[in-house]
């Protein structure tokens, strides 16, 4: 994936950085994803998608809706594929979508889209669901492998409330977890189901945070699986993701619903870490506590 | 009449001056969003067309008797008739965004206001001709899709590149 910066991303397109950023203020593109100093970085992509939409274009807003058209007949292909159940052809879409896009926005854009149309077309019962959706488990598996060891010094533990892999939140479970892993995350991710060993579990990884997310378990099954955890590493923020909104809360002070798309999901969970809301880190503080051994 | 060689009476095919062609009025650039006039279009080999005065549009080139001037409210239509510019006047006048509107049919935005309108100068007809390039310049009522009592005279002629259909909205 190439990147831009703004100045380059102008002269690409011939115009000054300030019309750029007039454009991504009116139009909404291209959509600049922010470097870790919270300068834009452009995808070259989109960026050369929109050059050659200009050349033909009658108004920018014309050009721009062309552009997006180009980059939404990847999320039709990878519908194409898995419905047709080909495998081969739906890695082909995706890595197409990754030739413009970050990960994290071909998830959001593509693959999690293209899963929601699947659904709604043929149903969660249907055998194009189960494909798909065990597609793109499979997928979201293997990127969350690819991605380097966490470098915050923060964790989270992710209760899966999910029925199975055939259930609708699970590949936004999923797409969270890589999101939070790709961000320098360490995550843990739990069946919610079973406490039998909890407790160990959680002692070795001492999360910061505890997120329970999925819709299918009754909230006496989360609840009881939430004190567990409780149990072995203390009180810690709570964050529910995709439980259901018409669902009675499981009461607990402070619980934060995270908003169901996953990108907004994990920036709700990193500003959640990043707060005075969140303690230190107890992996951290045992870190520096043998820093401190070793260096005396 | 005779001709100057034999000095015999002949006859000569004269064109009537309603059909004598006038010399084309020369074309000129403007932008697609602020109807601004370039002090000097972009040359061909430009890789850029984006209006330098307002950034928020394309330079095309109409007639010189067409073109609207800067402010004027106008929409730029495709020959399937649907919406690929609107004007910062015509955003105003029709309470439409641009990126809103663009790919929308112009009924969405414009509907025929005459009752009774001669054969061939009814909108869809003239936006059809006119974003085929035939160089005619027509007249048509109409007014906002979501408004009565309010008539507008569109002035319809071509614009381009690429090829399309330029209503400027008096």
């Amino acid at each position: 994936m190439r990147y831009l910066k703004t100045s380059e991303a102008a002269a690409l397109l011939n115009v000054s950085p300030n019309t750029l950023r007039a454009w991504e203020r009116r139009f909404g593109f291209p959509k600049p994803q922010r470097s870790p100093g919270k300068h834009r970085l452009f995808t070259h992509g989109e960026v050369a998608a929109l050059r050659d939409a200009l050349q033909e274009g009658l108004s920018i807003s014309s050009a721009i809706s062309r552009a997006r058209e180009g980059l939404a007949a990847d999320a039709n292909s990878l519908v194409g594929a898995l419905v047709s159940y080909e495998r081969e052809r739906a890695d082909a879409a995706i890595e197409a979508a990754l030739a413009l896009r970050s990960v994290e926005r071909s998830v959001e854009e593509v693959l999690l889209p293209t899963l929601d149309e699947i659904a709604r077309r043929y149903s969660v019962d249907s055998a194009a669901w189960a494909f798909a959706a065990h597609w793109a488990g499979d997928w979201l598996r293997r990127a969350n492998r690819l991605t380097p060891p966490p470098v915050r010094q923060t964790s989270v533990v992710i209760g899966d409330a999910s029925r199975d892999e055939l259930d609708r939140d699970a590949p936004y479970i999923h797409a969270l977890q890589l999101f939070l892993v790709r961000a320098g995350v360490r995550v843990l991710s739990l069946s919610a189901r079973g406490v039998a060993g909890i407790g160990d579990a959680a002692a070795v990884h001492r999360p910061n945070l505890v997120v329970v997310a999925g819709g299918h378990l009754d909230d006496d099954t989360v609840a009881r699986w939430a004190y567990a955890i409780r149990l072995a590493v203390g009180a810690m923020p709570l964050a529910i993701y995709r439980r259901g909104s018409e669902r009675p809360r499981v009461r607990a002070t402070g619980t934060t619903v995270l908003p169901p798309g996953a990108g907004d999901a994990q920036r709700t969970l990193l500003e959640l870490l990043e707060s005075d809301q969140v303690v230190a880190s107890p992996a951290a503080e045992l870190r520096q506590a043998r820093a401190a051994r070793g260096g005396r | 009449m005779t001709t100057a060689r034999t000095g015999r009476p002949a006859l000569r095919l004269l064109t009537a001056p309603e059909y004598e062609h006038a010399a084309p009025a020369p074309l000129v650039a403007f932008c697609s969003h602020c109807g601004a006039r370039p002090a000097h279009p972009p040359a061909p080999a430009s890789s850029s067309r984006v209006c330098a005065a307002c950034g928020l549009g394309l330079i095309l080139e109409s007639r010189a008797d067409v073109a609207p001037k800067a402010g004027d409210a106008f929409l730029v239509l495709d020959r399937s008739l649907a919406v690929c510019a609107l004007s910062r006047g015509a955003e105003r006048l029709l309470a439409a965004l641009e990126p809103n509107a663009v790919n929308r049919h112009v009924t969405d935005l414009l509907m025929p206001a005459d009752a009774e309108e001669p054969d061939g100068t009814s909108l869809s007809t003239a936006v059809a001709w006119a974003a085929r390039g035939d160089g005619v310049t027509r007249t048509s009522v109409v007014r906002p899709a979501n408004t009565f009592g309010i008539r507008l005279t569109a002035r319809i002629s071509s614009c381009g590149p690429p090829r399309a259909a330029l209503v400027v909205l008096d």
